[in-house]
This record gives structure tokens, sequence and C-alpha cells, in this order.
């Protein structure tokens, strides 16, 4: 069946099955493969993407649901070569290791701080709690994310 | 080849609600899980995710409906929710992770008829109703009769969920929750309960105690809320409680836990509900 949609800002219209997933068409229909599938179960949130700013496994999506949706990827956080703060955060403070799970963490991070620009640990750790880190960087996570807010409030201001 | 179809309105929805091999999909965050691993091999899903007149909470007559398709972040974020019925917010909010509370509805919960639902645990305290539709009518059951056993509701093949629907004029309970796991987030329940306790001239007024995954379906555990009902909270009081949780529920052993240990758990946290309905 034919969907349009947009993926980080772009109006798409796809051809997709009934029942693939939308983690599926995002990596292997536009090859943004920044999505990453660990579980397939909803468990880990390496495939955590945004739909209406909202973050979602989208392991767990049908490509279909997304008709009519905004839907944002890793990919659309940059606008050009230079890094979004909170991918610089990440980097700085060390929050990535071997990195699978990161493009996971950061969107959860991106729609935390969306709604909520200066999160205490409870909140950060609430809003996170749907992503595994198997290296276990949890500690430089939580400070990556504290530093991220600060560098997006001085952008804003 | 499955066929997916979205649902505009709830009349579109009953006339291919019997369609073979139909689900009903919403969140999908339950029911992909089981599409995929082959545990389930629906045709055509019908997707209410946004079908009119199924999403949404609204306040009348003193009670609250929340639409079917409602998700949990939406029903967390209600402020009637949260300033009427606390345990209901207190229970969903440990559902999942957010990125499944943003997806998974109420009505998902439920249909889903997991011993371990976590949503059935407020209903049931609060004495929650659910609306059901169907070809052949309308019809309005309590959550206790609707709940059947693992993977079983009240539902038959031409019915659906349309809302839930609770009553806001609950005296003022103290709650309890207590939900017990690996670790804090995306849990299925060891074993969890939940409760409701008001008292009057340091006697129990009235005691409701529902718990999960110790039983084919979540439960209220009516026979030792009576037995407590009137009786001062004494050390003795709490001792029997326990014996009396212990032997109420009828827990399996699975990949999770082991029977004995559920019904210690069950035991421990009605004593924690009793000790904690007369600190403070």
């Amino acid at each position: 069946m034919k969907i349009r949609f947009t993926v980080n800002g772009r109006a798409v219209e796809q051809d997709v099955r009934d029942d693939e997933r939308l983690l599926d068409l995002i990596r292997d229909d536009l090859q943004l493969t920044g999505t990453k599938e660990g579980c397939g179960e909803g468990e880990c949130g390496a495939c955590t993407v945004l739909i209406d700013g909202k973050a979602v496994t989208s392991c767990l999506v049908l490509a279909p649901q997304v008709d009519g949706k905004d839907v944002l990827t890793v990919e659309g956080l940059a606008p050009g070569e230079e890094l979004h703060p909170i991918q610089r955060a990440f980097v700085e403070k060390g929050a990535v290791q071997c990195g699978f799970c990161t493009p996971g963490f950061i969107m959860s991070t991106y729609a935390l701080l969306s709604v909520n620009p200066d999160p205490s640990d409870e909140e950060i750790l609430a809003a996170l709690e749907g992503n595994l880190c198997r290296c276990t960087g949890y500690v430089k996570i939580l400070e990556a994310v504290h530093y991220a807010a600060e560098l997006m409030r001085q952008e804003r201001n | 080849m499955r066929h997916y179809v979205k649902i505009k309105t709830v009349q579109e929805l009953l006339e291919r609600i019997e369609e073979p091999g139909a689900r009903i999909l919403c969140g999908g965050t339950d029911l992909v899980v089981k599409m995929r691993s082959g545990a389930i091999d629906p045709q055509v899903l019908l997707d209410i995710s946004d079908t009119e007149n199924l999403r949404g909470i609204e306040e009348k007559d003193d009670r609250v409906t929340i639409g079917a398709a409602t998700t949990v972040t939406e029903i967390i974020a209600d402020p009637v929710i949260a300033g009427k019925l606390p345990l209901l917010e207190t229970v969903l909010r440990t559902l999942g992770s957010t990125q499944i509370r943003n997806r998974a509805t109420l009505g998902g919960n439920l249909v889903n008829a997991s011993p371990a639902a976590d949503s059935a645990i407020p209903l049931l305290l609060y004495q929650a109703e659910v609306n059901i539709s169907g070809v052949r009518g309308d019809r309005v059951i309590g959550i206790e009769d609707f709940l059947v056993s693992p993977g079983k509701t009240a539902l038959t093949s031409d019915e659906f969920v349309r809302s839930v629907s609770i009553p806001l004029s609950q005296i003022a309970f103290k709650p309890f929750f207590h939900k017990v796991g690996r670790r804090k987030a995306m849990i299925i329940a060891i074993a969890s309960l939940g409760a409701l306790v008001s008292m009057k001239d340091a006697k129990i007024d009235e005691i409701r105690l529902a718990v999960g995954s110790v039983a084919p379906r979540p439960i209220r555990l009516r026979e030792l809320e009576s037995e407590l009902t009137g009786k001062a909270v004494t050390q003795s009081l709490i001792e029997e409680a326990k014996g009396a949780a212990t032997n109420a529920v009828s827990p399996i052993d699975d990949v999770r836990a082991s029977a004995d240990y559920r019904r210690e758990v069950i035991g421990e946290l009605v004593a924690r509900v009793l000790r904690n309905a007369v600190q403070g």
C-alpha cells in the first residue's frame, strides 16, 4: 500500500507492505541506517524514533500506521555537518562506548528535552528507562543529558 | 499476505470485525511482538489508533470515561485522573517504558488479558466498568467479570471494548501499590499488589486489595477484605492477614519466579499495606 508521511522534515511517498515495520521502512526502504534494531520486541530502545514528537520503538509500529504522521530519526537532528547539541554532549562527555544504543538514547533525550529543558536526574532516568546500554555507560549518559540540556539552553539565549 | 485497514469510524469497525482472521490493532506493543513470534497470525489488521470516538478522556455525571484507544501517556497526563484517581496514575507510570506508554493503550492492556496486566489493578480497586460494543448490541460489564483467564476476556468475536468508565465518588482512600520485578522499568510483574484503605476510629473502615501475576487473572482478595473490615491493625492481625493472603492466591512457577516465592511476596505486601495504613 502507498503511504504519505514526513521524515526529518521531508515529505515522502512510499510503497510499503501491510505488515512492514516502521523500523524496516526507515532502514531498508529509506536507507536511514542510524536507527538500529536491537531486540525487536520493544525492550531495548535501540530503534527509538519520534512520531509527532513522541518517542516510540519503531520495531513495534507498523509502517502503514505512520501515514500522515511526522517521523524524526537521528539523521534529522543535525542540520548539516555540525552536530546537534545532544550529539555533541554525548561525544564530549564520553557517553558513547560501542555506540549501538546511542541513536536510541539520543532520540529519547531529544523527546525529553523538547518538553522539559531542565530535567532532574529522576526525570532523565524515567525518560531513558526504555533504552538499554549493554556497555553500561549510564553514569556518563546521565551527565551527557544534563550537559545537552545546558547547551540547548545556551543556544536559545 | 496480511491486509491492513485504517478504521475511521466505529460503524466501519463493526462491519469488519467478524472478517475471517481479523484482529484489532492499536498501539501494537503486544500484538506486533506476538505476530512476529508466530504466536498469532492475523490476516486482517483493523487499526483503531485513529478511529473517531475511541480516544480521549471525558468527565461526566461523576464518572470518568477513558476511550479504549487512549494511550497510557495521555491518561497519566490527564489532570482529572491524577487528581481523583491517583492510583491509576501511579500504576500506569510503571507500565513498560516511556516508548511503550506512548503507544500502549488502556483497551489494549485489558484485552491482552495478561495475568500481569498493570492497568487491571487500579481498575479492580476503583470498580471500573467496561463499555463493550458489538454487532449484536452494546453492553456494560464490571472489570472483574471482563477478565477471565490468560489471554481470555468476556468479549465475543463480534465485540470490542469501546471505553472504560470509573466512578469518581470514591471515598478518601490511602492508596498503595507495589510491583515486584527485577528492575524498575519494563518489567512484567513477578507479583503486584494495589490497595485502597480508609480508616475510621483507628479501625479499618474499608479495604480493597487487588493482586496481579498470582492467579489466572488479576483479582480482588474479597474474602480477606471482609475479614479485615472493622478490625484494628495489630501485630496479630497483620500475621493473620499475611497467612490468609498467601492462601488466597493461586500462582504458578514460571520463568520469572516460583509459585512459593509469589505467595511469600503477596503475604509481605499485604502486611505492608496494613502497616502503611496506620502510619501517619
